[in-house]
């Protein structure tokens, strides 16, 4: 599979229905959880090399203890481009807070923001987005 | 009796001096000067200065001159400027100006001395309450700001959960997989439930009064070791309490048993997954009128770096647990109402020890 996932988020049930949002669309989706987003940071640090996979898309939390989503995104963009090249960033949030829809667009690694809950529509239609652009065979 | 009204006296000659304190000393506390510097030696030394009479015609500086310049510096006492009727002109600039608040006639009678002391004393203390209305209100906005952030997280975050499983189970047809997710949704409710609860806890100790009654901790930790049985059986964590109370203890039971419940349930929350003798400790010893009290857990610690920050409203250093980041800012404000103080000890991976200290009331 030339796609790949990775969740981050601090809540149990958000990883949950995510995992299973994205196992709807095809089960052969692969997906990776991270409750704790430096660990996540470490983990694409040492396997960002995988040439099967094309493209990862990354749900990212924004609200959560020790490293927040801005925070992960700062160190995501100090990584070499070729690892960042190969991550579709989308910010996945409950916020309605307009600083954080603001800060969210301001920085050129998050791709698309979702607000919470996601529905099978809108995940639809990035995955539909992201297999166009990466050229995805399915 | 309530402390005397600080006033100062500012006169180049030194029989009218004499004689302001001799008629005044009495009733205030009375600060005397020959020059400016003198007078602004008296100003450092005592912020309190309520009320500052000053003559106007003194070599080198006039009254309206100092008075002019003390606005900036010296805000807040009140100024008085002695003055004959020749010099009408300049006290009435000098008023219209707003470097004065009131003058006095020379020579001065002692009743309008003291009608113009009462006068100013009520401005300043109105003046003041002022000030403090407005420290208080700048506070309960910038804690209003972080509320409706953490509105948009605490409470959405879990209702949107709620929402998405609600969401995902239109399609879910294994019972198994069902059971789960009312597992992980009922953790996510309980979540925001603490979070209501704990929001209750910080408006009434922000806005409710002290009830002081005889603290027997003996009978006050009884009601924990009952609570934290659900993790001394199921987590395999050994709860440790030791009391030692000789003597009366007067407090409030309500910030008391926030304060105590806040730290325990960390305690037990926080722990170290893979220490094997998980323990808390509860210490209390009353001992001349100050009751100290310990809470030690072999947890997860907290790092050097998130210590200074851990008592802040919001504040969470760990992503183990569902915290609220309230825990301890409501230990804090609890331990404000009653003159308590709150020391943190921590090794990471080894454990943390909260000390807290509390005066009997």
């Amino acid at each position: 599979m030339e796609l790949s996932f990775i969740v981050i988020d601090d809540t149990e049930l958000d990883h949950f229905i995510a995992r299973k949002m994205i196992t709807n669309a095809n089960s052969a989706f692969h997906v990776r959880s991270f409750m704790d987003a430096s660990q996540a940071l470490e983990h694409i640090m040492v396997d960002g090399h995988d040439d099967s996979i094309k493209v990862v898309l990354l749900f990212l939390d924004i609200y959560m203890p020790l490293m927040n989503g801005f925070q992960f995104v700062e160190a995501f963009e100090k990584l070499d481009q070729a690892i960042q090249d190969k991550y579709y960033i989308v910010a996945l949030t409950s916020s309605i807070e307009i600083s954080d829809i603001n800060r969210i667009s301001s920085y050129h690694s998050f791709r698309a923001r979702i607000t919470k809950p996601i529905t099978a529509d809108e995940l639809k239609e990035l995955l539909n987005k992201v297999i166009d652009e990466y050229g995805i065979s399915m | 009796m309530a402390e005397k009204i600080k006033i100062l006296y500012i006169d180049d000659e030194m029989d009218n001096l004499t004689g302001f304190k001799a008629t005044l000393r009495l009733d205030y506390q009375v600060f005397t000067a020959v020059n400016i510097p003198g007078a602004m030696e008296h100003l450092e030394k005592h912020a309190d200065i309520r009320v500052i009479f000053c003559d106007q015609r003194m070599p080198i500086t006039t009254g309206v001159e100092f008075f002019e310049e003390i606005r900036g510096t010296h805000p807040l006492p009140m100024r008085i400027l002695i003055t004959a009727y020749t010099d009408i002109e300049s006290v009435i600039d000098a008023i219209n100006r707003g470097n004065i608040f009131r003058f006095v006639k020379k020579p001065w009678m002692e009743p309008d001395l003291v009608s113009a002391i009462e006068e100013a004393n009520k401005f300043y203390q109105a003046n003041s309450m002022l000030s403090v209305k407005n420290e208080e209100l700048q506070r309960a906005y910038s804690e209003l700001d972080k509320f409706a952030y953490s509105v948009s997280h605490d409470i959405r975050g879990p209702l949107s959960g709620i929402l998405g499983a609600i969401n995902v189970a239109r399609e879910m047809y294994d019972i198994t997989e069902m059971k789960e997710m009312l597992f992980l949704m009922e953790k996510s409710l309980k979540k925001l439930d603490t979070y209501i609860l704990s929001m209750h806890d910080y408006y009434s100790l922000q806005r409710g009064e002290l009830h002081i009654g005889d603290i027997d901790f003996k009978k006050l930790t009884e009601e924990f070791k009952d609570i934290y049985k659900v993790f001394t059986n199921t987590a395999n964590i050994s709860f440790k309490v030791n009391i030692n109370q000789r003597e009366p203890f007067r407090s409030d039971t309500v910030p008391l048993k926030l304060i105590l419940n806040n730290l325990l349930s960390n305690a037990f929350k926080y722990q170290n997954k893979n220490t094997d003798a998980k323990m808390v400790e509860l210490t209390i010893d009353v001992h001349k009128g100050v009751a100290t009290i310990q809470v030690s857990d072999t947890g997860i610690g907290i790092l050097g770096n998130h210590l200074g920050e851990i008592f802040n409203l919001f504040y969470r250093a760990s992503s183990q647990e569902a915290g609220s980041g309230f825990g301890l800012y409501n230990v804090k404000s609890a331990l404000l109402k009653l003159n308590g103080q709150i020391e943190v000890n921590s090794v990471l991976n080894k454990g943390t020890t909260f000390k807290v200290t509390i005066p009997t009331k």
